[in-house]
């Protein structure tokens, strides 16, 4: 490529490496390309695909002497049921500020946490929490009733039963 | 040095390919393809894995990934056979899942491997036409009856008309108490659910109220006999009618003689309690034909013991296609699963905590289950090729000769050194009562009563030695030189000779057993030597000299 | 006034300091600028953490691909695949019994790319195992653990070592039945200094096999115990020993002058090719005595610079290329074959044949006479006797050329054929017609481990190893024998274990003629 009789340059000079070199280049790349691509790929891993939870429905049976305004809570569940003339509801007692458990209290709901205070229909009284407690569906399936706490409805359904 | 850039070159590209080739594979596995073509109400189906978990079972069945219809959160599915719903069945499939009932690997995504048909899992989806075998996981049943006293109850369920109020197994319950009004209950799973003890006396109390009506056209008071017929129906009304059918086939070929199954039977063979989980991976196929599957395997199995399991003792099972079908049903139902407390059924635990019996105690269900296996289902014996017989124990010359308290200390004490096991004393055995139930249903079905015996038990005084000579040419063909039996019963045997009078032994040998080898000696006979009563004395008192000898 | 003047070339200031960030963030990084000199790339190369365990010119020589095939860059690659996908697959993985094996159903059938992850990870441990044992044998024939590399060899071994450890304790973590029984077996190897201990009847006071069997299993069963120690062995304290000893590896390698080249490696290679950037073909205008950045003239002044290349990019390319190559066989294997994964653990049930990870088939082999020889005599002996092989033997001539030294090529050539029928041929008789036990039921313990086709074969090759030093009048002859003969009974052995041995330990032409249930 060049010859003894060309003057001798400095190994300091750069030199015009890259320009010339396509293969390298495209080897360069094509691993680069792969690696990214392989990158991607395995950063898909984390995020799982499905989520091993339980059924979000449930099927739960008032007890006869549940007294309108009082809470019936099924136990495991972040659920309170409630009975009156009109119908029955359930209302998540998930806190809508950072997701404590709320405690149900003769004046409506409130958190442990961060001090929310929330009406017995849920809407917030007092503290932090963004929204007010979500209703959840309620359907009937015999005697008993069925929860779906992944279903939201709006606040104020009462279902017959 | 441009090597190095080709190698990076080359093997960067290929690794590019290769990763295509995986997202490929992985955009296109078959819970995807079949999510992508199908529809519900709202449109195109979100494509997402879908899993059933249950956390108290322990499961996640992933079935519902390409079985979408049967997914609980799912409605409005559209699609073929794959998208069908799953039948309104007792258990509500969001809790319990698939496998518990179906087996198979509910952790995989893909069809071979979901299904079970692969190696290494050993645990494959049960068949879908024996898909009641499933119940057997957490069920059990109790005092089911065998299958003469099953067609008895189940006559006696129809004649008297209980399906015309009552529905069962989707069948009756049209007519109406007083022309509307709520039918009977539904009597499908009533061995399960329970159901009143005093429901004959309510029934009359009604009855003697309505003037008219259902309850007057469809009610009669009924006898005593047919109470308890209806009540062993019930007992088989377990919301599985055909599993119910399977398993009182399996009661009536004597299968508990020698297997045992949840810590009741004999002990010949190996135990059943969990043979329905046998690990098709452990089994050779060579011999079977058709699908290389569990159920497959037990109905050859059935047919030809000892073809697939080498040095098998167990005689080939002689029925119909069909009942082979059943018992190869029951077999799969003998299945085990380890419950959170919660989850275990009422029967099992009593079967297993309080040792209730799945099969009923009366004689004939308890012969047909033990000791129809051996002695036939009529008590006509049996001889597997090669090996002893087994005593036809409903001969009436040998009911003649044989005291009630000769077959009961038989069935207790079994016959050390034979195959007879001492139903009453050992582990897992008979109880009392049941033993005495069999020993009536016996002699009512040989139909002859015991010949009373004026004689003391020992009466004889015969010459052994002479005895030796002419056992030894007479007798010693069948029974063995020493008495230890070939083709005849062994005579040598301590328990027998125990329990044998001596008119016992007399009068078998003079007057023989019809319908068996033996002849009577009396009688005089081209064939073989006839013997004078004098020299039938001798022989029993030669018989008589191995009393104390170990044997 | 002045004041607001200020405060606007302030402001302005900060501002073309904002734009200039990402350039000075990048400016910062790499000091030196663009590689493109000889200057900056060795300033790349020492300026950097990761690449300075290089030095910044590598000999043409050690560029050939036939002086090491690659072999050693081809186990770091795998190392650091298998690292990579060993720490995604702990986002899912459970160390629990039978939970363990549930979640890897999960790996295999729910997660996003989990099975082929997994997958990937099997592969590459194999290939890590292979690439290994063909690196010392690299090693090995070139001669290049000689002086003043002998060190580095020892290193290697310890290297050896863990990986092999790494592998088996990998082999638990599905807690399938082949894990279990594996691992069992193992645990017995473990106890088997018992056999002698027993056989001394001195076991009551000194049980060495009890006491690394109880720190193996932390129990004496394979159970929750054991996995949980597997699992730290298998992602913690192996893989850190691991990294540690092949950061000490690699920096001996730079210490120790670069890889071996043979004296008269400048002779036999040709002259430097035209595809070379201009640098090798002209006398230098200046040299390099420590690195490139020191300026002067030297004698060397006019002669190319020692025939060699500036590591940036040429040995970057090599190894990138090499890394990408063991991408794509593990990526290959992985397409189309799925790592195994039998039946969930069952103590009850054992496998029948239980086996091993193919690589200690021919150990498992040697076990079936002997649990103490084959496990651990033997091993202890054959790992000895490879450390203190640059000690011994300390000729010079052959340094760096492939089967250098005395006897060369058909010295190893006719080595390889008599280990090869030694092997089978002792084999063939114990097979045939069994061995001591067959022959004198009573013959007392000892007797039966220390003599077994595993010790007999050691014997002969030990034997023929010292013939060849008389021969030769050469310990390197007699290093090439040995080495060998080991090598062709280690290929044997595992062939024979892993082919034709079936239930019961029985020796069978293929698994076709099995007995059936």
């Amino acid at each position: 490529m060049t010859t003894v009789s060309k003057p001798a340059r400095s190994r300091l000079d750069p030199e015009p490496i890259p320009r010339r070199d396509m293969l390298g280049l495209a080897a360069l790349w094509a691993a680069g390309s792969a690696l990214v691509l392989a990158v991607l790929g395995m950063a898909r891993l984390p995020k799982a695909a499905v989520v091993s939870s339980p059924s979000k429905r449930f099927t739960v049976m008032l007890p006869d002497s549940l007294q309108p305004g009082q809470a019936f809570l099924p136990s495991g569940r972040s659920v309170a049921v409630f009975r009156d003339q009109e119908g029955t509801w359930a209302v998540s007692t998930i806190c809508t500020h950072l997701g404590c458990i709320v405690r149900s209290t003769p004046a409506g709901f409130e958190c442990p946490c961060h001090g929310s205070s929330f009406a017995p229909d849920g809407t917030v009284v007092r503290g932090p929490a963004p929204r007010a407690l979500s209703w959840l569906k309620v359907s009937a399936a015999g005697e008993k009733l069925v929860i779906d706490e992944g279903t939201v409805v709006p606040p104020g359904t009462k279902v017959q039963v | 040095m441009n090597k190095n850039k080709y190698l990076l070159l080359g093997s960067s590209l290929g690794v590019l390919a290769l990763l295509i080739v995986a997202a490929a594979q992985e955009g296109f596995r078959e819970w995807r393809v079949i999510q992508r073509a199908t529809q519900s109400d709202e449109g195109p189906l979100g494509v997402r894995l879908r899993q059933v978990v249950s956390p108290g079972l322990g499961t996640s069945d992933r079935c519902v990934s390409c079985h979408v219809g049967m997914d609980p959160n799912e409605q409005g599915v559209r699609g073929g056979r794959l998208m069908i719903q799953h039948a309104d069945v007792v258990h509500d499939t969001s809790e319990f899942g698939c496998t518990i009932c179906h087996s198979g690997q509910g952790l995989a995504t893909e069809k071979l491997d979901a299904h079970g048909e692969v190696r290494f899992w050993p645990e494959p989806m049960i068949p879908l036409q024996f898909s009641q075998a499933g119940c057997g996981t957490c069920h059990a049943s109790l005092g089911m009856p065998g299958l003469e006293a099953f067609r008895q109850a189940r006559g006696a369920f129809e004649r008297l008309d209980c399906l015309a109020c009552h529905r069962v197994d989707g069948r009756g319950g049209t007519m109406r108490p007083d022309g509307f009004g709520m039918e009977g209950p539904d009597l499908s799973r009533a061995a399960l659910s329970g159901y009143d003890p005093d429901w004959y006396s309510k029934h009359l109390l009604e009855w003697e109220k309505a003037e008219s009506g259902s309850w007057k056209a469809a009610f009669a008071p009924i006898g005593e006999q047919d109470l308890r017929l209806i009540s062993t129906y019930l007992s088989t009304r377990i919301g599985a009618a055909k599993l119910a059918e399977a398993k009182v086939h399996f009661l009536s070929n004597g299968c508990l003689g020698c297997h045992r199954v949840s810590g009741f039977g004999g002990d010949e063979g190996p135990d059943l309690t969990r043979a329905g989980e046998k690990d098709p991976g452990q089994v050779s196929f060579a011999q079977v034909q058709g699908k290389h599957t569990l159920a497959n395997w037990f109905s050859e199995h059935f047919r030809s013991p000892a073809s697939l399991v080498a040095d098998s003792l167990m005689p080939a099972v002689d029925v119909s296609d069909e009942e082979i079908e059943l018992l190869t049903m029951y077999t799969l139902s003998l299945r085990r699963r380890e419950l959170p407390g919660t989850y275990v059924s009422k029967e099992r635990m009593r079967v297993e905590k309080l040792e209730e019996r799945e099969f009923a105690s009366d004689g004939q269900t308890v012969f047909s289950a033990v000791c129809a296996g051996c002695h036939g289902k009529k008590g006509e014996g049996k001889q597997a090729p090669g090996r002893q017989v087994f005593p036809a124990i409903a001969n009436p010359d040998f009911l003649a000769l044989a005291s009630d308290e000769f077959i009961l200390e038989t069935i207790t004490q079994g016959r050390p050194g034979r195959k007879m096991p001492s139903w009453g004393t050992k582990e897992a055995g008979l109880k009392k009562y049941e033993i005495s139930r069999a020993a009536e249903y016996l002699r009512k079905m040989g139909g002859v009563e015991f010949r009373t015996d004026p004689k003391t038990r020992r009466w004889l005084s015969g010459n052994s030695a002479e005895g030796k000579r002419l056992f030894a040419s007479a007798c010693s063909t069948c029974h063995g030189a020493e008495g230890e039996g070939k083709e005849g019963p062994a005579l040598n045997n301590k328990a027998l000779l125990a329990i044998a009078t001596d008119t016992y032994l007399v009068e078998t040998i003079s007057g023989g057993r019809r319908r068996t080898l033996m002849e009577g000696f009396l009688t005089p006979s081209m064939a073989r030597p006839t013997l004078s009563p004098a020299e039938i004395e001798d022989v029993v008192a030669y018989i008589r000299s191995w009393e104390g000898v170990e044997k | 006034m002045s004041g607001k003047i200020s405060s606007q070339t302030g402001l302005l200031e900060m501002w073309d300091n904002l734009r200039a960030v990402p350039r000075r963030i990048v400016d910062s990084a790499f000091r030196s600028g663009k590689p493109n000199t000889d200057r900056t790339r060795s300033t790349f190369i020492f300026g950097n953490l990761f690449l300075h365990l290089h030095s910044v010119r590598v000999h043409r020589w050690s560029l050939r691909w036939t002086t090491t095939f690659g072999l050693g860059i081809v186990c770091g690659a795998a190392f650091l695949i298998t690292l990579v996908t060993g720490i995604l697959l702990m986002f899912y993985y459970k160390p629990y019994p039978d939970v363990a094996y549930e979640s890897i159903k999960d790996i295999h059938f729910i997660v996003p790319t989990g099975r082929f992850i997994r997958n990937i990870h099997r592969w590459a441990a194999n290939i890590m195992v292979v690439a290994v044992i063909l690196h010392m044998a690299r090693t090995f024939y070139t001669a290049a653990y000689r002086k003043p590399r002998e060190f580095n060899w020892l290193i290697g071994m310890g290297l050896l070592v863990i990986t092999l450890a790494l592998s088996f304790t990998g082999y638990l973590l599905p807690w399938d039945q082949l894990a279990y029984w594996a691992i069992t077996i193992g645990a017995n190897i473990a106890q088997s200094p018992r056999e002698v201990t027993d056989a001394l009847g001195i076991t009551e006071r000194f049980d060495p096999g009890e006491w690394m069997r109880l720190m193996l299993l932390g129990s004496d069963v394979v159970g929750p115990v054991a996995l949980i120690r597997f699992y730290l062995m298998h992602v913690m304290i192996l893989p850190l020993a691991l990294t540690a000893l092949m950061g000490v590896h690699f920096w001996r390698i730079r210490k120790d002058g670069g890889l071996t080249r043979p004296v008269n490696a400048d002779q036999k290679l040709s002259p430097p090719g035209g595809d070379t950037y201009p640098v090798f073909s002209e006398a230098p205008a200046r040299t390099y005595q420590i690195a490139a950045i020191v300026k002067g003239r030297t004698s060397q002044v006019g002669n190319g610079p020692e025939n060699t290349v500036p590591s940036m990019p040429h040995l970057f390319y090599a190894e990138l290329g090499l890394l990408m190559l063991t991408a794509f066989l593990c990526l290959a294997f992985s397409v189309v074959w799925d790592a195994p994964l039998k039946e969930i653990a069952n103590p009850a049930v054992p496998e029948n044949p239980a086996k091993a990870p193919w690589y200690y088939l021919g150990l498992q082999e040697m076990v079936s006479f002997s649990a103490f020889m084959g496990g651990f005599g033997i091993p202890a002996i054959v790992l000895i006797g490879l450390g203190l092989i640059p000690f011994v033997e300390r000729e010079e001539s052959g340094t760096g050329e492939w089967f250098g030294g005395p006897g060369g090529w058909p010295l190893a050539r006719n080595s390889a054929l008599f280990g090869l029928s030694a092997a089978i041929v002792v084999e063939a008789v114990a097979i045939r017609f069994g061995w001591i036990r067959e022959w004198f039921p009573d013959a007392p313990q000892l007797l039966i481990t220390f003599v077994n086709p595993g010790t007999v074969l050691t014997l002969v090759y030990a034997s023929y190893s010292v013939w060849l030093i008389r021969r030769f009048q050469s310990t390197r002859a007699g290093a090439v024998g040995l080495f060998t003969c080991f090598l062709c009974g280690f290929v044997v052995l595992t062939i024979i274990g892993a082919y034709f041995r079936g239930p019961n330990w029985v020796f069978y032409w293929s698994p076709a003629e099995w007995p059936g249930h």
